[in-house]
């Protein structure tokens, strides 16, 4: 044993590893580690930088609730879910990004703007929220995408002031608006009996998706004269110039307004 | 029967040629007119007068002269009567400015409901016609209104943008590239709105896209001042 460990040492000190290990003592110690801790410390806090901070909580809410969220910038998921509670998550681009989510009654209030005054730039936060079916919801962002879907409640309304699209999918409610700068909308649901629809964009397409007994009256206007009403035109409608048309379709029970300043209006039936 | 009927019946009454019916008819509004009864109380006096002291009256000195002269009067008089037939008639409202009203104390009361309800129904009338389905104004601009509000607006948007500069500091690069990118595609809008109106001031799409832009443009600017 003992001939075989100082073989071994004699080995760990063959003339390659002593060479070395003179080389290391050579080196100044007190240059060397200040380096090694430096990038140590570099690395852990660019990690820390790009690392996304994640919160999600749950509310216990009755069926007819109403979530208000106003974000800066980053996407707003909704979708709706067979139970009375709304579960929020929320992925957060900035270690510095704060969220209070308040509920008051029977509504929920999460506003990114006034939880972050003060604090700078936060970056994106983007929202997924489950939501019960009957919820209403109010949606705001400066920037970034909104997408609702399978909601049955009592308004639906999508604000996005600069760029992002806006996706309304499988939506029953007596009030629908959706606007947007820069950006798509799409809607894709029904209107209901003495309810309210507004879509409008500055530059972006916006389609509009309804089953074909669908009863309106429609004022849509764009001066670039893309508006196609497909199934939905009748007789009845006036234009002035292909700009604007203003009619109703069937017993116009419900009123539609849709403005686009340089895209396509498009009516879609389902 | 009226009045002006009974005075020309008068004459056959005095001289007993009238029909028993006309004469209950005429005697009925004798009772009930004073006036035609004093005519006829006047006409009984002269013929009166006359049968009894007939005979008594001298000739006078030229019949025909005297008669002339009536004649001249008579004609002067239809003469008169032509002329004010001719003469313009006084307005309607004239008319009934220069009426004197004296109205009792039930017509006045009628006259007041009258008017309370004509009020009523035209007030109804109104609500129902204008109530349910407002009327949308559509503005008929004049090239310079436009401007001079286009103004007015820019002096409120030049505030907003003064705080939004304040600020663009703090923002991410991303985020002022969005906000400027954003602004530009409104103002061109604002612009291409602005262009047409100038050409067509009475285009009120161009208008109603101009106002819409116009109100984009606030929005964002007081959304981006907060931030």
């Amino acid at each position: 044993m003992c001939k075989d460990s100082s073989r071994r040492f004699i080995f760990l000190k063959s003339p390659l590893v002593m060479k070395a290990t003179s080389l290391f003592r050579l080196t100044s110690v007190r240059r060397v580690l200040p380096c090694a801790v430096a990038t140590v410390i570099a690395v852990c806090f660019s990690s820390a930088g790009f690392a996304q901070q994640h919160l999600s909580k749950r509310f216990q809410t009755g069926k007819n609730v109403r979530i208000e969220l106003k974000n800066i910038s980053g996407t707003i998921v909704v979708e709706s879910w067979n139970k009375d509670e709304i579960r929020l998550s929320a992925t957060m681009e900035s270690p510095n990004a704060h969220i209070v989510p308040k509920q008051m009654d029977e509504s929920l209030i999460v506003d990114v703007m006034n939880d972050n005054r003060g604090r700078g730039d936060v970056g994106d936060v983007n929202f997924k929220l489950q939501v019960p079916v009957s919820s209403s919801v109010d949606l705001e962002t400066r920037r970034g995408q909104i997408s609702v879907s399978n909601l049955r409640g009592a308004s639906v309304r999508a604000h996005v002031s600069t760029e992002g699209d806006i996706e309304l999918t499988n939506i029953t409610a007596a009030q629908v608006v959706a606007q947007n700068t820069i950006g798509n909308i799409f809607f894709d649901g029904e209107f209901s009996t003495g309810g309210t629809y507004e879509f409008k964009s500055t530059k972006g397409d916006i389609t509009i998706r309804i089953p074909g007994n669908s009863a309106f009256r429609l004022v849509a206007a764009s001066p670039a004269r893309k508006i196609a009403l497909g199934e939905f035109w009748n007789n009845g409608f006036k234009t002035q110039d292909g700009r604007r048309y203003v009619g109703d379709v069937g017993d116009g029970r419900s009123s539609v307004s849709v403005t686009n300043f340089s895209g396509q209006i498009t009516f879609l039936r389902k | 029967m009226n009045c002006e009927k009974c005075q020309e019946l008068i004459h056959d009454l005095l001289d007993g040629t009238l029909s028993r019916a006309d004469e209950f008819t005429l005697n009925t509004h004798l009772r009930e007119c004073l006036d035609c009864e004093s005519v006829r109380q006047d006409l009984s006096a002269i013929l009166g007068f006359c049968q009894s002291h007939r005979g008594e009256y001298e000739t006078p000195p030229n019949p025909q002269a005297l008669w002339l002269r009536i004649r001249n009067v008579v004609e002067a008089e239809a003469a008169n009567v032509k002329v004010k037939a001719k003469a313009p008639r006084k307005s309607f409202l004239a008319d009934l400015l220069g009426r004197s009203w004296e109205l009792s104390l039930p017509q006045l009361a009628s006259f007041a409901v009258a008017i309370v309800l004509l009020v009523s129904i035209v007030t109804v009338v109104g609500i129902r016609r204008f109530g349910n389905n407002p009327v949308v104004e559509q503005p008929q601009p004049q090239a310079s209104n436009i401007n001079e509000r286009v103004f007015q607006r820019q002096q409120v948007i030049n505030y907003w943008k003064q705080r939004v500069e304040l600020n663009k500091s703090r923002w991410s690069p991303e985020m002022r590239d969005t906000f400027d990118r954003n602004l530009q595609v409104i103002d061109a809008a604002v612009t291409q709105s602005l262009n047409e109106l100038n050409r067509n001031p009475h285009d009120d799409i161009s208008e109603q896209m101009l106002n819409e832009s116009l109100n984009d443009k606030l929005a964002l600017l007081k959304e981006f001042s907060d931030l």
